[in-house]
C-alpha cells in the first residue's frame, strides 16, 4: 500500500484566492457539499422548532405565521439544498470524474458557474431571515394563497427557484457530457459505477424538469407582480394549472433526490458485503425505468384537488407501478448480503439503515399511489411521515453513510469510528420514533401544515413520542457533525482503505490535484468497479 | 369505534386493511431475510474473509422479483379503483349541501327541492381555540347521504370530513364534489387540510349528526336573517 503523498496541499490549506476561482470539480464539490451542510443544519434547526410547537395543542413557541415561514424554510432547503445539492453538487462533482477516469469534468468554468449560481440562491435565502422577509406560502406555493399578501416577498422564493434551477441545468448539461465524452478507454455502459449510473439518470430528469418548474414559478411572479392571469380563476386562469406544471417537475425531482442516495447503497454495499453487487444489469434497468415513469405519476399529488376522476385513476396505476422498479433494487440489495462476508463499519451501518427505512418509505408511499387510501389521508401528517422516511431517512442516512466512505478520499483522513456508530444508532432511532408516530397520527386524522391541534388525547400522546424522537435525532447529527469535524485531525487515510477495485480508489487519499495525471488511467479489459476477490485488510 | 358507522370511510378502512396486510407480508419477507444474512454472513478473520465473488445474479430470482411486485401492485391499484368509484358516486337519494371555503372557515348553504337556499350556517376560525357555537355546526341528519358541493371564496382550501374519512380540495372557480353518510348521531371533525395561510390551522367546522326529525325541525327553525345572506351567496357565485 503506497503511502499517502498528496500532490498538493489538502483542500483546507488552499488559499480562500484560490477557492474562489477554482475550478477544479473536487473544490466544487466540497464547496457544494460544505454549503449545503450548513445550510440543512439551519434547516434542521427549523424542524425542531416546528417538531416543539407540535407537542402540545396551543400555541407555546412561535406564532402561526412564524411557523409557516419556518415550515416553508424546512421544506424549501432540505429539498433543495440538502437533498439535490449536497449530493449531485457535492458528491456528483467530487465522484464522476474520479469514478470514469476523468481529468475534470467537461465544463469546468461552467461547472464553477453552477456553484456560483448555487450560492447566490444560498445568500437569498439568507435574506428572508429578515423578519420582513419571511416567505410563508410552503414550498409548493400553491396560488392563489401564494399571489396574496400574506404568504410573504413571492419574488424572492422566484428568484431563488431561478437560480437553483440555471444552477441545476448547467449542471446536469455538464454531467451528461462528461459522462458521455470523457469515460477512459475501457469504461463503457455495463461497467459504470452505479453512482455514476444513477447521477446520470438524475440528472436527465433535472434537465427535462427544471425547465417546468422554472415556467410555473414565472408565472406566479407575472400573476402577482404585473397583473397577468394565469392562475386568477376569476380572469379565466385556473389555480390547477399551476400544481400541473409545478408537480411535472416536483414529483420527478425525488427521484432526483433519491436516485445518487440508491446509488451510494449500490457502492458502499458490495465493499462491506466483500462481494460484487446482486443483479447490476437489472439495477441499472431499473434505473432508467425509474427515470422514464417518473414523468407519468404528478396527479397523484392532486388526487383530491379536483382533477377529474379518470386522471386520478390513470396515475394511480403508473404511481403504483414505481413500486416495481425500486423493489428490484431493495431486494438486489438485500440479495447482495447473502454469502457476502460483511463488516460493519460506520458506512455500512448507515447503508443498511438507510435501506431498511426505504423499505418502510416505498411500503407507506402505496397507500398514497392507491386513490382510494389517499382520499382519506391526502395532506394529513401521514403524507409527511412517509415523505420523511423516504427523505429524511433514506436520503440522510445514504448521504450519512457517503461521506463516511469518501471521507479518506476527500479529506486524507479516517472517518472517526467510534462518533460514526454512536451517531447512527441516534439518528436511526430517533428518526423512527418521530417518523413513525407521525404516520400514526396522520392516519388518525391529523392535518398536515398545523402548528395547534385540537386536544384529542391520543393526538397528544403520539405528537409528545414524536417530539423525544425528535431530540434523540437532533443528538445524532449534532454528534456526526463533531465527529465530521474531528476526523480533520484523524487517523491518516492510505489511497484505498477500502479495498475497493473501483477507479476513484486507484489515487492518492486525499485525491490530487490532477486526479489521474496527463493520461487516463488504464482500465483492465474485464474492469469492473464490484469486482471483489481479495480478502480486506481493515 | 365511531367511524365504522360512516360511509364511504367503512370502505377506506377496508382498504386500509388490504394495503396494511400487504405491506406487513412485504415488509417481512424482505426484512427478515435481510437481517438474518447481515447476522449470518458475517466478516470472520482467518474463517470468513471473502464473500461469494462467483455469483453476480440469478435471472430467475430477478424474474420473479419483478413479476410478483407487478402483480401484486396491479391488484392493489384494481381494488383501490372499486372502492374509488364507489367513493366519488354519490347515492341517488343523497341530499345537497353547497359548503364554501374562504380565509378562514366554511359556509354551508342548504337547499330546498328546487335548489333554493333556504339556511346557511357559517363556521368562522377560532384564532385559539376549538370550540364552535351551536348555530356554527354543520347540521347533517344521521344515516342520510349527504353530498357536498364545494368551492372556495378566495384561497384553495379543503374539507375533510374526519368521521368519513374523505377530503376534497375547495378550489376557486371550480365546483368539486364529495358525498358521505354517518349513521351515528354525535359530533364530528371537519378539517380544512389544504395550506390557506395564518388561520390554517383554526379553520375547522363541527359536524353535528342529528336523527332525520330532529334535523327536519332544525332546517325549518331559525331562518333570520337568510334574504341578506341569500344576496351575499348570489353575489359570491
Amino acid at each position: 500500500m503506497r503511502e499517502a503523498i498528496p500532490a498538493e496541499k489538502p483542500y483546507f490549506l488552499a488559499s480562500l484566492r484560490e477557492w474562489i476561482f477554482t475550478t477544479d470539480h473536487k473544490k466544487i464539490g466540497i464547496m457544494y457539499f460544505v454549503t449545503s451542510y450548513i445550510f440543512f443544519l439551519v434547516a434542521g434547526v427549523f424542524g425542531l422548532v416546528i417538531r416543539a410547537e407540535q407537542t402540545q395543542p396551543g400555541f407555546q413557541f412561535v406564532s402561526p405565521e412564524f411557523y409557516n415561514y419556518l415550515l416553508t424554510g424546512h421544506g424549501a432547503v432540505m429539498l433543495l439544498w440538502w437533498a439535490i445539492a449536497a449530493h449531485i453538487g457535492g458528491f456528483g462533482n467530487f465522484l464522476l470524474p474520479l469514478m470514469i477516469g476523468a481529468r475534470d469534468v467537461a465544463f469546468p468554468r461552467l461547472n464553477a458557474f453552477s456553484f456560483w449560481s448555487f450560492f447566490g440562491a444560498s445568500l437569498l435565502v439568507l435574506l428572508t431571515l429578515i423578519p420582513g422577509n419571511h416567505i410563508k406560502m410552503m414550498w409548493t406555493g400553491y396560488p392563489p394563497y401564494s399571489a396574496t399578501g400574506d404568504a410573504g416577498p413571492t419574488a424572492l422564493y422566484v428568484f431563488i427557484i431561478h437560480l437553483i434551477g440555471i444552477s441545476s441545468i448547467a449542471g446536469a448539461v455538464n454531467f451528461i457530457t462528461t459522462y458521455i465524452k470523457m469515460r477512459a478507454p475501457g469504461i463503457g455502459f455495463w461497467n459504470t459505477n452505479m453512482f455514476v449510473h444513477c447521477l446520470i439518470g438524475a440528472n436527465v430528469i433535472q434537465l427535462i424538469g427544471v425547465p417546468s418548474l422554472a415556467g410555473a414559478v414565472t408565472m406566479l411572479l407575472l400573476d402577482k407582480y404585473l397583473g397577468t392571469n394565469f392562475y386568477n380563476p376569476a380572469k379565466g386562469g385556473d389555480p390547477l394549472l399551476y400544481q400541473n406544471v409545478f408537480w411535472f417537475y416536483s414529483h420527478p425531482v425525488v427521484y432526483v433526490q433519491v436516485l445518487p442516495i440508491f446509488g451510494f447503497f449500490s457502492e458502499i454495499l458490495p465493499t462491506f458485503a466483500r462481494r460484487p453487487l446482486f443483479g447490476y444489469v437489472s439495477m441499472v434497468f431499473a434505473v432508467w425505468g425509474i427515470v422514464i415513469l417518473s414523468f407519468e405519476v404528478w396527479i397523484h399529488h392532486m388526487f383530491v384537488s379536483g382533477v377529474p376522476d379518470w386522471a386520478r385513476v390513470i396515475m394511480s396505476y403508473t404511481t403504483i407501478l414505481i413500486a416495481v422498479p425500486t423493489g428490484i433494487k431493495i431486494f438486489n440489495w438485500i440479495a447482495t448480503l447473502h454469502g457476502g462476508a460483511i463488516i460493519l463499519r460506520t458506512p455500512m451501518l448507515y447503508a443498511l439503515g438507510g435501506i431498511f427505512m426505504f423499505l418502510i418509505g416505498g411500503l407507506t408511499g402505496i397507500p398514497n399511489a392507491m386513490v382510494a387510501i389517499d382520499l382519506g389521508i391526502s395532506d394529513s401528517l401521514f403524507i409527511v411521515g412517509h415523505f420523511h422516511y423516504v427523505l429524511a431517512m433514506a436520503v440522510t442516512l445514504g448521504i450519512l453513510a457517503a461521506i463516511t466512505y469518501w471521507y479518506p478520499k476527500a479529506t486524507g483522513r479516517m472517518f472517526p469510528e467510534g462518533l460514526g456508530k454512536l451517531s447512527f444508532w441516534l439518528t436511526f432511532i430517533g428518526a423512527n420514533l418521530l417518523f413513525f408516530f407521525q404516520m400514526v397520527v396522520g392516519m388518525l386524522g391529523n392535518p398536515r401544515r398545523y402548528p395547534d391541534y385540537p386536544a384529542i388525547p391520543e393526538w397528544v400522546m403520539l405528537h409528545q413520542i414524536q417530539t423525544v424522537g425528535g431530540i434523540i435525532l437532533g443528538l445524532g447529527i449534532l454528534v456526526f457533525t463533531i465527529a465530521m469535524i474531528k476526523g480533520l485531525k484523524g487517523e491518516k487515510a492510505p489511497a484505498n482503505p477500502w479495498q475497493s477495485p473501483s477507479l476513484e480508489w486507484r489515487i492518492d487519499s486525499p485525491a490530487p490535484a490532477h486526479n489521474f495525471g496527463d493520461k487516463p488511467p488504464k482500465v483492465e479489459p474485464d474492469y469492473h468497479p464490484y469486482k471483489y476477490g481479495a480478502p480486506p485488510a481493515f | 369505534m365511531e367511524q365504522v358507522f360512516a360511509l364511504p370511510a367503512a370502505w377506506w378502512f377496508d382498504a386500509v386493511k388490504v394495503w396494511l396486510v400487504v405491506a406487513v407480508v412485504i415488509y417481512i419477507v424482505t426484512a427478515i431475510p435481510g437481517v438474518y444474512f447481515i447476522m449470518k454472513y458475517r466478516y470472520k478473520p482467518g474463517e470468513r474473509e471473502m464473500g461469494d465473488h462467483e455469483r453476480e445474479g440469478h435471472w430467475g430470482l430477478e424474474a420473479a422479483w419483478t413479476i410478483i411486485p407487478t402483480i401484486i401492485v396491479l391488484f392493489l391499484a384494481t381494488y383501490s379503483f372499486t372502492i374509488f368509484k364507489l367513493q366519488r358516486t354519490p347515492p341517488k337519494d343523497a341530499m345537497t349541501i353547497k359548503v364554501y371555503g374562504f380565509m378562514w372557515g366554511f359556509q354551508t348553504d342548504y337547499l330546498d327541492d328546487n335548489g333554493k337556499v333556504i339556511k346557511t350556517v357559517y363556521s368562522f376560525y377560532k384564532p385559539d381555540n376549538y370550540d364552535a357555537g351551536e348555530n356554527e355546526k354543520i347540521v347533517v341528519p344521521a344515516g342520510k347521504p349527504v353530498k357536498a358541493l364545494l368551492t372556495s371564496k378566495d384561497v384553495i382550501h379543503s374539507f375533510y370530513v374526519m368521521p368519513a374519512r374523505i377530503t376534497e380540495d375547495m378550489v376557486p372557480g371550480r365546483i368539486t364534489h364529495l358525498w358521505f353518510q354517518i349513521n351515528k348521531p354525535g359530533e364530528y371533525w371537519i378539517f380544512c387540510r389544504e395550506f390557506c395561510g395564518t388561520g390554517h390551522s383554526h379553520m375547522f367546522a363541527k359536524l353535528k349528526v342529528v336523527p332525520p326529525e330532529e334535523f327536519t325541525a332544525w332546517l325549518k327553525g331559525d331562518n333570520k336573517g337568510l334574504a341578506e345572506k341569500n344576496t351575499e351567496t348570489k353575489e359570491s357565485l
